[in-house]
């Protein structure tokens, strides 16, 4: 299990103490519902969705769940309170707990501060934020993990190669005065999220959009504004010696079901996980198929197989209903161009040096 | 439908057509013959989807500009800048003199401050110039512009107008046909956004029209009006095309450049001897 990811399942155990509505979640086809068709025949899967709904939900499941997939009756009630609570703290414009924050406010009492807890690590998650930032389920998921397949819902276990990747990642993740901007995740430098790190809930700009035309679906995706333009007339992935952060996706309906293929990507950078970050780094190898089925007006399925055998001794698939949420709008994400946090941190970190530096010799 | 009625009216058409053409040769007959060819929705009006770019230099100068030396002689004639006849309308863009003056110090430190040097988002209209191909998506309502440069893109709400929420690089577009033209009115500007690598710019009071006309299947008429009181003495106009990239295999890339200018931002923030 990945540090971040870590933090953030822990995290939503702490945060979110409780219940609006109950989802029908993984959301079952309603079988009086038919999906609608855009007026040039496929499918219509446009329009505003969040991964919000399964806010609170951990990636990989906790161990005691074993391969069951779904809560309890009572388990749902009690994370139903959870996002209810983490409603009303989100409305109500609560503070978050920040370890920088936490650190200033110990230091001025003479104290030693807490040691960082939760879902906030280091560099913009460390930051103080204002309760209104957080997003939160609006309907409890039934899900006991992101994750679905393997059937114990937890990541298979990594190649000796990822590991000594991802140890050597975390390694510079941790460097306690970062040399550098590289230091930190593609996403702390708004470079990008990647292709799951973009659908994958976080703390918050879980929107994305789906815009359709005859042969082609596009996705924006709010954080970092990305955008993905799937091609569906059934052309071949373009040279495998052109690479990017995103890929090459290549997608086609399967029923009523759209079905996207991604390759080409970047790898040794990236990881699958939240945020981009989360996990070891992918190779370049490795392949991800996405599903999107519209099962009612308001849902969508989504689906993702990771297949990097260079990375994992086995594929491995996240599910979770991507949602309408009434009154939601992407707003422009201008996350590189107002990245001031980068310029802070790295100022940070060269003051830390020259105090180091003017030390006496111990 | 259209085939229908293109076999039901064949014969009467064949026989009319040279006395029509003949007689009464009109504006109207002329775009009705271009707009058969301009590709369209189930609904009637063109579709503009497809991958688009325009040719020319003006995102290094809107205005007209013979060429010159790059900063940099190490990129040689690769990093000259290349001659270009202007798309401003009348040639010159009416300044106010404050704001003429502030174009000039921008243009003295372009490389520096051009936002594009920063891989920031392109504003409008610079991002219909930029020199990378743009996607637009459109559907049977919104229509989506997807740019190549640093990941930026756009939706165009074609539904009730929306008045801007907050102030952005890329502003909110409101859109409706005119005809066959795609009329698209973008405000909610923050004025950081500039229009070429010249240094030319506008306040955060930008107020733009933008006009999308198809000529033919593979070029649209692209125009622009520019508003901004605080800036110009009067509204003025750009116009240029856009050409269709009709290579079979061409796709939008992806060209996200922040990591190409991380090193320019925050150089002198990186422990020395460290990447």
């Amino acid at each position: 299990m990945n540090h971040r990811i870590f933090l953030y399942s822990i995290g939503v155990a702490a945060l979110m103490a409780a219940v609006p509505a109950v989802a029908e979640t993984p959301a079952k086809s309603d079988a009086t519902f038919s999906a609608p068709k855009t007026p040039w025949g496929d499918p219509d899967i446009q329009g505003t969705w969040t991964s919000d709904d399964t806010w609170g939900v951990p990636f990989e499941r906790p161990k005691n769940f074993g391969t069951r997939a779904t809560l309890t009756e009572d388990e749902l009630k009690a994370r139903a309170k959870t996002v209810q609570n983490s409603e009303e703290f989100v409305e109500s414009g609560g503070t978050n707990h920040s370890p920088a924050l936490a650190e200033i406010q110990a230091k001025e009492k003479g104290e030693t501060a807490p040691a960082p807890q939760g879902r906030f690590g280091r560099g913009v998650d460390s930051a103080p934020v204002p309760g209104h930032w957080g997003e939160f389920a609006r309907r409890a998921s039934h899900q006991t993990s992101q994750v679905v397949d393997p059937p114990d819902g937890r990541l298979p276990p990594l190649t000796p190669e990822a590991q000594a990747a991802l140890d050597a990642k975390m390694k510079i993740r941790r460097e306690p005065i970062p040399a550098s901007y590289t230091n930190w995740s593609y996403y702390d430098r708004c470079i990008t999220r990647g292709v799951a790190g973009s659908i994958l809930p976080v703390i918050y700009g879980n929107g994305l959009e789906i815009v359709q035309t005859p042969g082609y679906v596009a996705i924006r995706y709010e954080m970092v504004h990305d955008v993905r333009i799937i091609p569906t007339d059934g052309r071949p992935h373009i040279s495998s010696n052109i690479k990017s952060y995103m890929g090459d996706a290549v997608g086609h309906w399967e029923g009523k079901t759209l079905v996207v293929e991604t390759t080409n990507l970047l790898g040794g950078r990236m990881a699958v996980g939240v945020n981009g970050d989360g996990g070891a780094p992918y190779s370049d190898d490795m392949k991800l198929t996405e599903r999107f089925t519209r099962v009612s007006a308001n849902t969508v399925n989504y689906e993702l197989i990771v297949d990097d055998p260079k990375t994992y001794t086995a594929t491995w698939k996240v599910a979770f209903p991507i949602t309408h949420e009434p009154g939601y709008q992407l707003f422009e994400y201008a996350c590189h161009e107002g990245n001031m946090a980068m310029h802070n941190m790295l100022n940070a970190a060269r003051l830390d040096d020259a105090k180091k530096a003017a030390e006496p010799a111990k | 439908m259209l085939m229908g009625a293109m076999k039901h009216f064949l014969f009467p058409a064949a026989v009319c057509a040279a006395f029509l053409m003949a007689a009464l040769p009109s504006p109207g007959q002329t775009a009705a013959a271009a707009g058969a060819k301009i590709p369209r929705m189930t609904d009637g009006k063109p579709n503009l989807s497809g991958l688009w770019q325009a040719i020319g230099t003006a995102d290094w100068d809107i205005e007209d500009h013979s060429s010159a030396a790059g900063p940099f002689f190490q990129l040689g004639a690769i990093g000259a800048i290349p001659p270009g006849q202007g798309i401003v309308e009348g040639g010159e863009i009416p300044y106010l003199p404050a704001a003429l003056e502030q174009k000039k110090k921008n243009e003295a430190n372009r490389w520096k401050d051009d936002p594009e040097v920063k891989c920031y988002m392109p504003g409008v209209p610079r991002a219909a110039y930029l020199p990378y191909p743009f996607q637009i998506v459109q559907s049977q309502k919104d229509i989506l512009l997807a740019y190549e440069y640093a990941t930026t893109n756009r939706l165009i709400n074609m539904g009730k107008p929306q008045e801007a929420a907050t102030d952005t690089w890329m502003g909110t577009s409101n859109g409706h046909w005119e005809k066959d033209t795609l009329v698209v009115d973008v405000t909610g500007f923050n004025g950081m956004a500039w229009f070429d690598r010249a240094g030319d710019f506008a306040s955060d009071g930008l107020h733009v029209v933008e006009r999308y006309t198809p000529v033919d299947a593979n070029t649209i008429s692209y125009e622009a009006t520019i508003e901004d009181k605080a800036t110009f003495s009067k509204p003025w106009k750009i116009s240029l095309f856009l050409y269709r990239n009709r290579d079979k295999s061409a796709r939008l890339l992806e060209f996200k450049c922040v990591e190409y200018a991380e090193q320019l931002l925050y150089g002198d923030l990186v422990r020395k001897g460290s990447k």
